[in-house]
């Protein structure tokens, strides 16, 4: 019995310093082969008698396993090769693999996506409101009264119902009948969440919103639109105009050169449009800018004092800048689609590129 | 808007920057140009003026006035003669008396005698073109003209077709009604103002003139009306007839009541120019409460802050000064009565950062807090039953939140209507998403080979009527083809709810409830409730809505209908491992001969009841019915999978438990228990 457990022991060394097949193979036949010392012990177990030929082969027999074990292990780390050469039916390499059959996300899910992980990594929260909302959410509580001029920027779907009473938790005098209508943009959940959250804060807020206008290339009845609002005690313009930047160049990731216009919303003041250089010809001016070389991308704006008022905040406290922009748009702009039309058509054949 | 190169030009002594770079000078600091067309010797502007600026600048002095505020050019200083004739006092020829004066603030008139009607000179009825105003003779286009200059809508009426030489300025009557001079008869009511004389309607005030008394080619003496009305009422009044006008457009952006005068001043000398004629002298004006100016103190610090720019206060006064507002040095501002969208800090603010110019303005990160962004539940799950569902071979659809009018009275009602649909395709709002699915999938059919199957799905607002409120919802639907789609998309429900950490859901015969809206979509005998404590989570069935495929045979579509919102409830990401157990697990197989009637779930309830303290498992590996078996039989074959936790079962105990399985379920008379070799 010692005798088998030091042939392990110097098996095992020996295993462990062979440096190439050459060697493996000589220790294999020096304690496994024909006239191995492992085998000579077990050919030997005949003339025992039964207690001892039990005991010693049963010992014998585990070490022939492990040596066997150690030695494969060894041959497989120095690459070795011993004995016959196994030959193998060769793999056509150029034969079709066996797709898995999987589905495809609709282009806008992955816009959107793309919008609301890059907002989330500068902190923005991503927040969700109704499609239904009351004319107080859309307009009046954005500084957009009834009867103004104003109202004609928003084409707008009104739901046939008895009006409902629409509750303003902090302002009194808001309790007021309301009409509802189909949102006609994600503005609203600016307020909603103001009312609920006190600053500072970081919000976007993604979704579908209507138009009731005349459809054509690129005018939808239903599209989607992404509303950001960052409100604190000394957010600018200029913040603004990093945020902005910052996305753009994530979001078509390449440094996007953006310019900051005049504009008017009655939610903001002062108010902006956003235009970033032409992607196509760099503001050279071509056919997808108009020969302009900026396209417009976003409305932005510090937020009005009314709109804090609206939702409870007190505006010599705050200030904030919001923007909106069309979630369809960047879509559009980054697979190329020139036809809005196509997102909502339900084409496989169009859904299948994505 | 369209605007004049040339005009504009003519306010000024300098030169104005050429057509293109005076465009994007007008779109980086007042409105954005849309466009700029060369129009023979005159360039085009269209111009996009802001609706809080329709007070002064749907005029080209408004234009010129912010051109002079960025281009530093001074505009011409010219006073305004007038010479009247002062034999003649106008309150011999006509008398004006308005109704209310919160109806019409402001009423100034004026009498030009023995002019003579014809066409306009060149340079007006060039302008006039340029601006898309088609001339006809020269009072009237002379209205046009300082209209277009100076923003005052103006109107000429014959002054011996007035009756009674007296007008009133009053609220229509209803039914009452006018031809105006679009060759149109409007019908009014009490929410229009017209101004009339004691006989007729002469104008819909502040919106169109009417026929009776227009200028024609004979008109010797002209009455001149300036008035000022309340924008909300010609708004209102508008919308109601239908009829936009220059004049009614002008009138929505509420106008300065101090400019009356001075436009009816300018349009006296311009016809007389033009006209000939005497100006009688003295106005008519009903002016009951004068608007006066207003001071607003500038809070520089708060505006440089939202700015993000250090200015100063030299630099500030500068703009303002160029933009017309007059400051102290205190900086308290002068707001003149053309502003009135000058109300607050921010309003300077914008006025101030505009001129200065937004490019100058250096980006800078906010200074802030730093704080996570918080995890949205309701989209994290939404995006991880997308992806799965794409996994599982489903393609996402996007559909329009209407349904068609046909479609929606095919339903039994509780549909969203709305006031304005935009057609009868898309005239209610969707009450589920499968209406639109279906309509995919019966688009869809006819590009796809007949063997493929449409897997598609949506994730989106569904909206129904229910005891009068409007339910607004999330959905979850899908749509697969193919007569075996019933049990792979109860896999694919499985499966996602696995996913999702839901566990103890189940399947439910459908049950009609009185209250249920659910019409007639399924097929009753092929649906399932998904349910979880007792609570409905959605439907999971054969539609009975037809789709012909591309060689028109009649193609099986099954859905699954669930609501997202109750469904994410129920997610769950906590997980706790189970310990493996450390003893061998024995696998025995049963097959059974039963009644075709007989529900896999009734098999698996008694297996699971009779011996379930060594039961791991029971799975359903194998089925079968036709020919070889006796009618109205089926074979179903089960693996049972037995285990314990703290020993090695052996096989007296698995034979018992299999004998007591095997007596539970031959316990049915007409049950066979096969007996396997």
């Amino acid at each position: 019995m010692e005798d088998l457990k030091n042939i392990k022991i110097l098996a095992e060394k020996e295993i462990n310093s062979a440096r190439n097949s050459e060697e493996i193979k000589q220790i294999f036949q020096k304690y496994l082969g024909k006239n191995g010392e492992v085998t000579r012990v077990l050919r030997s177990l005949k003339n025992l008698d039964e207690n001892k030929k039990r005991s010693i082969g049963k010992l014998a027999n585990q070490i022939k396993q492990e040596l066997e074990q150690k030695i494969e292990i060894r041959k497989k780390e120095i690459g070795a090769e011993i004995g016959k050469n196994k030959t193998n039916k060769k793999i056509d390499v150029s034969f079709p693999g066996h797709k898995l059959p999987t589905g495809h996300l609709h282009p806008i899910t992955k816009v959107k996506r793309e919008v609301e992980d890059i907002f989330e990594r500068l902190g923005f929260s991503v927040v969700e409101g109704p499609e239904v909302e009351s004319e107080w959410y859309n307009f009046d509580a954005l500084n957009i009264p009834a009867n103004h001029p104003a109202r004609d920027m928003w084409d707008t779907f009104w739901l046939r119902q008895n009006e409902s009473k629409v509750q303003n938790s902090k302002s009194k005098a808001n309790t007021k009948s309301q009409r509802l209508l189909l949102r006609t943009h994600t503005s609203p959940v600016q307020i909603r969440y103001m009312e609920k959250n006190n600053p500072p804060l970081r919000i976007i807020a993604p979704g579908r919103a209507f138009r009731y206008e005349a459809t054509d290339a690129s005018h939808e009845i239903n599209f989607y639109h992404v509303e950001g609002l960052m409100v604190d005690k000394e957010i600018s313009a200029a913040n603004l105009k990093a945020i902005m930047e910052k996305f753009f160049e994530m979001f078509f990731k390449k440094s996007v050169k953006i310019r900051i216009r005049p504009s008017f919303f009655p939610f903001t003041e002062p108010s902006f449009e956003i235009d970033i250089r032409c992607l196509v010809c760099g503001g050279k001016g071509c056919s997808v800018c108009s020969q302009g070389g900026w396209l417009e991308i976003a409305g932005a704006g510090m937020v009005h004092p009314q709109v804090f008022k609206s939702a409870g905040l007190n505006p010599k406290e705050w200030q904030g800048f919001a923007f909106g922009m069309g979630l369809d748009r960047l879509t559009m702009m980054k697979y190329k689609i020139k036809d809005i039309r196509l997102l909502f058509k339900g084409d496989l054949r169009f859904l299948e590129q994505f | 808007m369209l605007f004049s190169y040339n005009w504009l030009q003519s306010f000024f002594k300098g030169k104005l920057p050429e057509p293109k770079k005076l465009a994007e000078l007008l779109t980086l600091h007042s409105f954005e140009v849309e466009e700029v067309k060369k129009q023979d010797k005159d360039w085009v502007f269209d111009i996009n003026v802001t609706p809080n600026r329709g007070t002064d600048c749907f005029s080209h002095f408004g234009i010129a006035r912010e051109i002079s505020a960025f281009t530093k050019l001074k505009i011409k200083n010219e006073k305004l003669k007038i010479k009247e004739d002062g034999k003649t006092r106008i309150n011999d020829f006509i008398d004006v008396k308005v109704d209310k004066g919160a109806d019409c603030p402001r009423y100034t008139g004026r009498v030009l005698i023995r002019i003579k009607v014809g066409s306009s000179p060149k340079y007006i009825q060039e302008r006039l073109r340029s601006c898309g105003v088609e001339p006809i003779n020269n009072i009237v286009d002379a209205a046009n003209y300082v209209m277009l200059e100076i923003g005052q809508p103006l109107h000429a009426f014959d002054l011996n077709k007035i009756s009674n030489k007296k007008i009133f300025v009053r609220r229509a009557k209803t039914g009452e009604q006018i031809n105006a001079l679009d060759d149109k008869t409007y019908k009014l009511n009490e929410n229009n103002l017209v101004i009339a004389d004691s006989e007729k309607m002469l104008a819909i005030a502040g919106i169109k003139g009417g026929k009776d008394t227009a200028i024609d080619k004979n008109t010797k003496d002209i009455f001149i009306e300036s008035a000022n009305f309340e924008p909300s009422l010609i708004r209102i009044s508008s919308q109601e007839l239908g009829l936009k006008t220059d004049a009614s457009l002008r009138f929505e952006h509420w106008m300065d009541p101090n400019m009356t005068e001075s436009a009816a001043d300018r349009l006296a000398q311009l016809i007389q120019e033009v006209a000939g004629g005497e100006i009688v002298k003295n106005r008519i004006d009903f002016y009951p409460k004068k608007i006066l100016p207003r001071k607003l103190k500038l809070d520089l610090e708060k505006a440089e802050s939202l700015l993000g720019v250090n200015l100063g206060k030299k630099e500030v006064i500068n703009i303002l000064n160029s933009l017309g507002l007059k400051t102290k040095a205190d900086l308290t501002v002068e707001i003149p009565t053309w502003r009135p969208d000058l109300v607050q800090n921010e309003d300077l603010t914008e006025e101030i950062g505009r001129i200065y110019g937004y490019k100058n303005i250096e980006s800078s990160f906010p200074k802030l807090a730093l704080a996570p962004a918080k995890r949205n539940d309701n989209i994290s799950w939404g995006d991880k039953i997308k992806d799965f569902l794409r996994q599982a071979g489903f393609t996402e659809e996007y559909n329009y939140s209407f349904i068609s009018r046909k479609l929606g009275d095919m339903a039994e009602g509780g549909l969203v209507e709305l006031e304005n649909p935009f057609s009868e395709e898309f005239y209610y709002l969707r009450p589920n998403l499968l209406f639109n699915l279906w309509g995919n999938t019966q688009y869809n059919i006819k590009n796809l080979n007949t063997e493929q199957a449409i897997k598609i799905f949506e994730l989106g607002k569904v909206f129904k009527k229910y005891k009068g409120e409007v339910i607004e919802k999330k959905s979850l639907s899908a749509i697969m083809t193919g007569k075996d789609s019933f049990y792979a998309l109860k896999g694919v429900i499985d499966s996602l709810f696995e996913k999702l950490g839901i566990s103890d859901y189940y399947f439910d015969e459908y049950q009609a409830t009185p209250e249920s809206t659910e019409f007639n979509l399924w097929d009753r005998e092929a649906m399932a409730e998904i349910k979880i404590n007792g609570k409905e989570l959605g439907f999971l069935g054969e539609l009975k809505l037809p789709v012909l495929d591309k060689n028109g045979r009649d193609c099986k579509i099954f859905a699954f209908d669930i609501d997202m919102e109750a469904l994410v409830t129920e997610c769950n990401e906590e997980y706790e491992y189970m310990p493996i157990s450390k003893f061998p697990a024995a696998i025995r197989d049963i097959a059974l001969l039963v009644p075709q009637d007989v529900r896999v779930g009734d098999i698996l309830n008694i297996i699971n009841t009779s011996e379930n303290k060594y039961i791991r498992d029971v799975d359903l590996f194998d089925f079968y019915e036709g020919p070889q078996l006796p009618e109205d039989r089926k074979s179903l074959a089960f693996h049972i999978i037995f285990q314990a936790d703290d020993k090695t079962l052996n096989k007296q105990e698995i034979d018992l438990a299999m004998k007591k399985i095997t007596d539970a379920l031959e316990e049915n008379d007409d049950w066979e228990v096969r007996k396997s070799a």
